[in-house]
């Protein structure tokens, strides 16, 4: 019987990708903000405060 | 019977794996609803306490404190009440500063010219390449002397010469360093990150630096792009444009370093056989963010150039909104994720180190900055 096989210990690989991940995401997100401004769907009043 | 447990899985894993999954979602949207409500007490505090201290004795004091001393200050309260009733560690998933800085700073790409970038980006090029090498080096060496271990000198090095947590993380899937090391590095960048974001921008005042030096000294010696972000928003609009050019032009050095690293334990330290880093290394650590400040830069000066002047004045006010909203979410979150418990263990020796490193840093900075942003106007 063989040991179990399991993932290596990759704590460090597993942040470094969900960080880039979220790279994308917020390279995206904060466009979308830019592009819907410059056409007029959201303005400043979609922020209450 | 194990090989089978490893490759596939029957009901009950299933179920506790959608159960692991449910927690993670509900611990997700708990730490975020936590940063939502204090950036909304940290904005409604921003913007009432200038009318209610109007009329007192504290009127100056009211209007002087901006909204990232109010969010940073509501997230360490938020991050102690939470500590104390044992929830925070369940949450801190939920608190994104990564997530929210990014968009706060592809969001702020829209209020910057991009004749301004351009104008900007060699002496920001020269600064980094120069404050890197030689704040890097001293890391490296100072460590080495007080026999910390290869790979935390690399995380120190990182961490304070580049940016911060970001750095530390890439440098850390370099090296393959320990997670407790990329944990303890993180904790000591935001315990020298919270106090420069305040005394910075006032010695700046206090030495009489011009807008635009003060933005590259900020930028280029506060470690995190949060903490530069809020220190700039402090400083004022024009080192905070400046600031923040300069520190993601850091950031996108961040590739070279991790690429070099990544030879340098491969060949030197651990003298593996994987061979050298590809090129395509280079595309995988650069931070994506940064070609979305430029990209939001672009899309504005386009804009600006056809809107009409009332178009264009809706347009800067709900960017401007927009923007300190993400960055007020970070702020929060920066607070949140404050934790001392892993500086405790370390000891001294790497807390010397990232103090010295952090002096050379100011110092080098601000040296450079003089030099290369003297002069320099919006």
């Amino acid at each position: 019987m063989s040991e179990p096989i399991t993932p290596p210990s990759a704590d460090v690989d597993d942040a470094r990708r969900f960080a880039l991940s979220e790279d994308w995401l917020a390279t995206i997100a904060g466009l979308a903000v830019v592009a819907l401004a410059a056409a007029g769907v959201i303005t400043a009043d979609w922020i209450p405060l | 019977m194990s090989e089978r447990r490893a490759t596939e899985q029957g009901p009950l894993e299933d179920s506790v794996v959608s159960l692991n999954r449910g927690l993670w979602t509900g611990a997700f949207l708990a730490g975020l609803v936590a940063v939502v409500v204090g950036g909304v007490l940290a904005r409604y505090l921003a913007v009432n306490v200038p009318e209610w201290t109007a009329d007192g004795g504290a009127a100056e004091l009211g209007a002087a404190v901006e909204y990232p001393v109010y969010a940073i200050a509501i997230g360490l309260l938020l991050n102690a009440v939470l500590a104390l009733t044992g929830v925070r560690d369940r949450i801190a998933v939920g608190f994104r500063t990564e997530f929210f800085i990014k968009t706060g700073l592809v969001v702020l790409g829209a209020t910057v010219l991009l004749s301004v970038i351009v104008r900007a980006a060699g002496p920001a090029i020269l600064q980094g390449l120069l404050l890197i090498t030689g704040v890097f080096a001293f890391t490296w060496w100072f460590a080495g002397k007080l026999g910390l271990d290869d790979k935390l000198r690399a995380l120190l090095a990182s961490a304070v010469s580049i940016c911060g947590v970001s750095a530390a993380i890439a440098a850390a899937g370099a090296v393959r360093a320990k997670r407790e090391q990329l944990a303890y590095t993180a904790s000591l960048v935001i315990l020298f990150a919270l106090p420069s974001i305040f005394v910075l921008p006032w010695l700046a005042d206090l030495l009489g630096l011009s807008p635009s030096v003060t933005g590259a000294w900020l930028g280029g010696n506060i470690d995190t792009t949060a903490a530069v972000t809020a220190a700039g928003s402090i400083a004022g609009e024009e080192p905070l444009q400046i600031a923040s050019i300069v520190k993601l032009t850091q950031n996108a050095l961040i590739g070279f370093v991790a690429v070099g690293l990544t030879a340098w334990f491969a060949f030197k330290v651990e003298r593996s056989s994987e061979g050298a880093p590809k090129a395509i290394e280079l595309w995988h650590r650069f931070p994506k963010f940064v070609l979305g400040f430029l990209a939001a830069s672009v899309l504005a000066t386009v804009y600006a150039e056809q809107a009409s002047a009332a178009n264009l004045e809706q347009f800067e006010s709900t960017i401007k909104v927009f923007r300190d909203s993400f960055l007020t979410l970070a702020f929060v979150s920066i607070g949140l994720e404050f934790k001392v418990t892993s500086l405790r263990e370390a000891g001294w020796r790497p807390v010397g180190v990232f103090a010295a490193a952090t002096l050379v840093n100011i110092g080098l900075a601000l040296a450079l900055a003089s030099i290369l942003f003297a002069g320099f106007t919006l």
